[in-house]
């Protein structure tokens, strides 16, 4: 048997061992133990090294609010930091390992910074990090090297660089009722609700429910507490309508009653169930929410009360009660109230010895004075722990008469041996998430605490959580809670259960700092002390939320738990002011830390949603290079072996212009725009008219936006008198739905248009080049594809081996090409007929870098020119501008800055040097490469043309057309590419169309 | 933050797109009144309180919505279909936000 | 032409996957309907536009949000205000529509190939589905016949609850590989079937 564990006693599973490692040295713990409860049963008191001065710290809690204790948790390479030692349960093959020491835990290197005194005080980092602004070492880089070495010393676990494979995931739940919390409050609620019908959910935090009840060591109705609280446990499982989650923290509370909840669902484990995630995250809805969240005990203020040895009475209690571990053989205690009382009551029936009672008040109920006398123990009221001693452990405690009005010792202290001391500071209701939802905390005085306002209005408070601290009220609060977040009438008595012992006195006395020499700590884990928040003070912080940001009091993972109101009192006292007018901050989630993982659960990798066109899988079994265009997956190249990017797409655009190329086009947004009003509609959205469209006939349209610059473009196909296929461009599909849907939802509702995405209902193929015509008739049937039945911009319907297809001639490469229309369904297969088709003429199928070069040997715009600071006349695209009717942005495409002379206009560049140019590169009149500037304009889009046979750009440049013919040069100095270009028509290649009307 | 969708129920706020201030009144299409169009296009009430607002149900019906929200507490105390309910229900100020 | 090539053809892989060693908790199957066609009425039209699918498809409609019905062939039911989705296990349904809704009535649109239709059934399918998506799926909330529209992060989903413990999802094609393996993913901790 471990040195401190009970022969008996506590809800740990004796028969059952379970092994595990701390920094190296194997233990034995047993089923039901966490990480802290095993390890103070073998007798470890040392658990890591504090944040700023690396002081030694053993455990202060015995759970979530945990500041000292906190471990990093091994699994393979991964590293989890951070974690609280109290919330690790064990396991067989547990690693887990201490942090922030260099080399070991026991010797630590940097533990001279306790010798330093003041040197990291209050605001340490705002004033060391400005560096000195005068003396020799000003504007040196000898601060950052301090930097380095201080942030390296200060901090707390690392995180590792290891991928988490760990699986994650998320949930949703809707629900009438949500208990947080499953003490007797919560577990009254939750039954009381579930009686009633309602959709229940109860969350605990911790591995078992109950709560206080595990370790409370009272009976209801003359059992054991704990067996009271299974009972009640097994009853919920029996409701269909019940769901019971446990190890599931509720850390937001967010508007609309929607909760963030995280469920550790394999933390406890050796290997995740299969198919089970680590961390499930749970988005819940709940129509009413009972808060049962308990309250946390609050330390003291004194010097020496971070000295390992030294635990919160509530915490000892829970140790000794619920794990049957002894945290000390030789007892003192600290208390402010008669709440320690009981925990010295049950560590003394635990087999503790209890050495004495220093209680800060003068006046002790005579029920505590029994307690302490059945314990043995002596009492001494009136007075304090003014310091703890020992090492790495504690050894002894220095006891002094005390007063309570000014907070320091009036007599001569006291030595006294003890290895434990248990300390009690009053308690705090867990209000986080009632202040998370916007209730205002209101201070009482009697109970020296926030409490929360009675209700909120989704939630409902029971036991603790209201500041009513015994069990007897904790059930009839939770009773009364359940039923009234199910919606039931309030009943006028409540057969309530019996519940010993009584309970004593709750309200402590007001102190929460005992003054005497030494670091008396406030926020353990920050390591801030009494003294730096009076620093702050008289360095001028004033509001409570500046004292928290400067000290970074109540900023550490524990989010100040247990450190908020001592600092506040702290700071309080030095404003001269009542704590309820300093205020407090207010609670913001996560009320506990929060796996990455489980917020990100499964969008990445693999996960992430990806579109796929009809086609994909033959570009990969053909030597696709796909390229991720938003969610869209399209083909770059197709490349050969041995080839280049470049090489590739010169040789699929050059085949294309001299035979024929195929491209997958599906990717192109396609909103069908039916109704009467349809044409009516389009004549208002686009700039150039659509109402004339002759049924079996396509157009280019533009859209702008309402404030008169360019949106969209694409071709509009009229099918029927009602009934029109728009297209989009591939980026702009969603947008351009949603701007459409606007207006017909909230501008124009009189017309009669429906709009529908059938992007995905088409597969989309473009062949175009000189026999793109020939190819077509060879596997067309059903109609003619000449130029008679399908003229420019013409529209027919066939069929290609078997599947019916609907065919527009229309060119985006400028070749004589025609855009083949499916079912996607049917994609692959008239895809592969078209390939069978065009093997005769040399056709070859080419990706986006080829289209890009086609189309910017031809001067067509794409986003890259259209990027929201464009006007259609910058583009040269006023011929689109219909002067007949106002359209979408037609009222400010006129305002002085959109025609004022000098916009970037659009042009094209040759390269003079044969040296590629690339995009987003400045033009400039006169090279100076050493001050760059004067810039005219930049590169949109640039490729090598094969069409030309040099390397090309299209262009946004000052002045436009005036600049033809001229030199100037490109300018890209984080490239270190300049070199002369001539500014050209962006018509580069077959001005007049000729190749596509053939 | 749950928005309640007269078609669909409530939803999670993932679920829709905010358009933005439903104060404003697009102007005659024809007019040329150029500062009524730059009111309409630039200007947008920001107010700290109860707001008219438009948003989309673009995860659900795809339907705007006309939503009056508590911009301090984020409550909402109307939803209707836009298409039926063109003008606001809570009164607006004059001309823009340049108040 | 009939037969369309799936989606999910080159990661579909029948049988059973996941943690299904106590049984299967859900199984997937892609429906794959011969047509999926989209019908909206004009504002006001509403019950014409019903009484066209009840011609067509003999399914009665009820009024309301999200009503909807099914028989072994057809099923149909409204996702947004005037707007219905309606399949049928044979092909044709868009043009035997077209010639039953008037102009002055409303559209049809054809969504055959660009929709695909997956089925989840089994005692998990609730838990499964809330994985993916922020609806409540229980009975009470989301009764059989009826169906919504949705989102999964960018895949919009619309839904009809098709029995007490089965429902299907319809996607857009081009997410629907992407959808499935995600479908699979959440299904692994139940055990899943493929078929
Ligand atoms: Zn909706």
């Amino acid at each position: 048997m471990s040195p401190r564990r009970t022969p008996s006693g506590g809800r740990v599973n004796r028969l059952r061992t379970i092994r595990f490692t701390f920094d190296g040295t194997a233990y034995t713990g047993h089923q039901g133990d966490t990480l802290a409860s095993a390890l103070l049963a073998n007798g470890v008191s040392l658990f890591g090294r504090s944040f700023k001065y690396h002081r030694p710290r053993g455990v202060l809690t015995s759970g979530v609010d945990e500041p000292n204790a906190l471990v990093t948790v091994l699994r393979g390479e991964v590293r989890e930091p951070n974690i609280p030692a109290t919330m690790v349960e064990i396991h067989d093959g547990l690693t887990a390992v201490s942090q922030n020491r260099f080399p070991s835990l026991a010797y630590d290197v940097s533990a001279v910074n306790q010798l330093g005194g003041k040197f990291i005080s209050a605001g340490f980092y705002y004033k060391t990090f400005m560096g000195p602004v005068i003396g020799p070492l000003k504007g040196t880089r000898f601060w950052m090297l301090c930097e380095k070495i201080i942030r390296r010393a200060a901090g707390l676990g690392r995180a590792g660089h290891a991928p988490d494979p760990s699986r994650y995931e998320r949930m949703n739940a809707f629900c009438d009722v949500l208990v947080v919390g499953s003490g007797p409050a919560g577990l009254a609620a939750a039954h009381e609700a579930a009686q009633s019908g309602a959709q229940v959910i109860l969350a605990e935090l911790d591995p078992c429910f109950g709560g206080s009840a595990n370790w409370s060591g009272e009976t209801i109705d003359g059992e054991p507490a704990a067996t009271w609280a299974s009972d009640v446990v097994g009853e919920l499982k029996t409701h269909d309508n019940v769901r019971l989650l446990k190890r599931t923290t509720v850390w937001g509370y967010y508007d609309g009653n929607t909760l963030a909840a995280v469920e550790r669902v394999s933390d406890h484990k050796d290997t995740p169930a299969k198919g089970a995630p680590r961390h499930r995250h749970w988005t819940i809805r709940a129509r009413k929410v009972v808060l049962a969240t308990g309250a946390f005990e609050r330390p003291l203020v004194f010097p020496g009360n971070d000295r390992p040895g030294v635990m919160m009475a509530s915490a000892a209690m829970r140790y000794a009660n619920q794990y049957g571990v002894l945290p000390g053989e030789k007892i003192a205690v600290l208390a402010n109230n008669d709440s320690a009382y009981r925990a010295m009551a049950a560590l003394a029936k635990a087999g503790a010895r209890i050495i004495a009672i220093a209680d800060l008040r003068q006046d002790v109920s005579a029920a505590c004075r029994k307690l302490a006398n059945d314990a043995g123990a002596e009492l001494l009221t009136g007075h304090a722990v003014i310091s703890t001693e020992g090492g790495k452990k504690l050894s002894g405690v220095k006891l002094a008469p005390f007063s309570a009005t000014s907070g320091v010792s009036t007599g001569n202290a006291r030595d006294i041996g003890a290895d434990c001391l248990i300390v009690s500071g009053g308690w705090s209701p867990t209000i986080h998430l009632a202040s998370q939802a916007g209730a205002r905390p209101v201070w009482s005085d009697d109970l020296q605490a926030f409490l929360p306002p009675e209700t909120g209005k989704g939630w409902i408070g029971a036991g603790a959580f209201n500041g009513n601290f015994s069990t007897a009220e904790a059930i009839s609060e939770g009773f009364a809670a359940g039923r009234n977040a199910a919606g039931q009438p309030a009943l006028e008595t409540t057969a309530l259960p019996d519940i010993e012992p009584a309970p004593l006195d709750p309200n402590p006395a007001p102190v929460f700092e005992i003054k005497a020499k030494g670091k008396a700590f406030v926020d353990f884990q920050h390591d801030v002390t009494a003294d730096d928040v009076r620093l702050a003070h008289l360095e001028g912080f004033v509001s409570v939320e500046h004292l928290k940001r400067y000290t970074t009091l109540g900023m550490a993972t524990d989010q100040g738990k247990g450190s908020n109101v001592p600092g506040l009192a702290i700071m309080a006292e030095a404003l001269g002011k009542p704590i309820p007018e300093v205020g407090t901050t207010r609670f913001r989630p996560p009320y506990a830390p929060v796996s990455v993982g489980a917020l990100a659960a499964e969008r990445f990798g693999d996960l992430k949603p990806e579109r796929l066109t009809p086609m994909h899988d033959w570009h990969l079994e053909n030597g696709a290079t796909m390229y991720s265009a938003g969610l869209w997956f399209r083909p770059m190249i197709y490349g050969g072996p041995g080839e280049t990017i470049e090489q590739a797409y010169v040789r699929e655009a050059q085949a294309t212009r001299e035979t024929a190329g195929i491209v997958d086009v599906s990717t192109l947004g396609k909103i069908a725009v039916q109704g009467p009003d349809a044409a009516e509609f389009l004549d208002r959205v686009y700039s150039n008219v659509f109402s004339t469209l002759p049924v079996g006939k396509a157009r280019y349209g533009l859209m702008l936006r309402e404030d008169g610059l360019v949106f969209d473009d694409g071709t509009t196909w009229r099918l029927g008198e009602h009934d029109f296929l728009m297209t989009t461009t591939t980026a702009n599909a969603g947008k351009v739905m949603q701007h459409l849907e606007y207006f017909l939802d909230v501008v124009w509702p009189d017309l009669k248009v429906h709009l529908t995405s059938v992007t995905d209902q088409w597969a989309g193929a473009a062949i175009g080049g000189p026999k793109a015509r020939e190819i077509l008739a060879s596997c067309v049937t059903g109609t003619k594809v000449d130029n008679e039945a399908l003229p420019f911009m013409g529209i027919v319907h066939g069929e290609i081996s078997g599947a019916p297809v609907m065919i527009c001639r229309l060119s985006f490469s400028g070749e004589m090409a025609f855009e083949v229309y499916s079912g996607a369904g049917h994609g692959t297969h008239v895809w592969e007929a078209l390939i069978e088709a065009g093997r005769p003429f040399d056709m070859v199928s080419y990706g986006l870098e080829a289209l890009g070069t086609m189309r910017i040997e031809k001067g067509h715009v794409t986003g890259a020119e259209i990027d929201g600071r464009t006007s259609a006349r910058d583009l040269h695209l006023g011929w689109m501008l219909s002067k007949k009717k106002p359209f979408i942005g037609s009222a400010m495409m006129d305002r002085e800055g959109l025609s004022a002379s000098g916009r970037l206009e659009l042009v094209g560049l040759i390269s003079l040097d044969n040296r590629p140019l690339s995009g987003g590169a400045h033009i400039v009149e006169e090279v100076d490469a050493a001050n760059p500037h004067g810039s005219l304009g930049h590169i949109t889009a640039a490729c090598f043309s094969p069409a030309l046979g040099k390397y090309i750009a299209l262009a946004l440049v000052s002045g436009g057309k005036a600049r033809y013919g001229k030199r100037a040069h490109i300018s890209d100095p984080l490239r270190n590419r300049f070199g002369p270009v001539e500014i050209v028509s962006h018509h580069f290649f077959d001005p007049e169309g000729k190749r596509m009307h053939g | 933050m749950l928005i309640t969708c007269p078609y669909c129920g409530p939803r999670d706020v993932s679920e829709f797109a905010y358009q933005g201030d439903g104060n404003r009144t697009r102007p005659d299409p024809a007019s040329t009144d150029s500062e009524a169009w730059n009111a309409y296009v630039y200007d947008r009430l920001n107010p700290a309180g109860i707001h008219n607002e438009i948003w989309q149900h673009a995860g659900g019906c795809r339907v705007h919505l006309a939503v009056v929200r508590d911009t301090l507490t984020h409550e909402i105390s109307s939803v209707r279909f836009a298409r039926e309910h063109g003008t606001p229900t809570h009164s607006r100020r004059n001309h823009g936000a340049k108040a | 032409m009939g037969e369309q090539l799936s989606p999910l053809e080159p990661i579909f892989r029948p049988g059973s996957h996941g943690n299904f060693v106590d049984g299967v908790g859900v199984t997937l199957s892609e429906i794959a309907p011969g047509s999926i066609v989209q019908l909206a009425a004009w504002p006001g039209e509403e019950k014409k536009l019903m009484a066209a699918i009840g011609s067509v498809t003999g399914l009665k409609l009820a009024d309301g949000a999200g009503a909807g019905a099914s028989s072994d062939r057809y099923a149909a039911f409204g996702f947004a205000p005037g707007k219905f989705l309606v399949s049928d296990a044979s092909e044709g349904l868009a043009t035997t529509f077209a010639g039953k809704v008037a102009a002055a009535t409303g559209t049809v649109t054809d969504l055959s190939h660009g929709r695909t239709a997956i089925r989840i059934a089994g005692p998990r399918s609730e838990w499964v589905l809330a994985k993916l998506f922020a609806v409540d799926f229980s009975l009470p909330a989301f009764s059989v016949g009826s169906g919504i529209s949705t989102t999964h992060h960018d895949v919009f989903t619309q839904i009809q609850r098709s029995g007490p413990d089965s429902f299907d999802l319809y996607v857009f094609r081009s997410f629907a590989r992407s959808f499935w393996k995600m479908l699979c993913h959440a299904s692994d901790e139940v055990g899943y079937e493929v078929r």
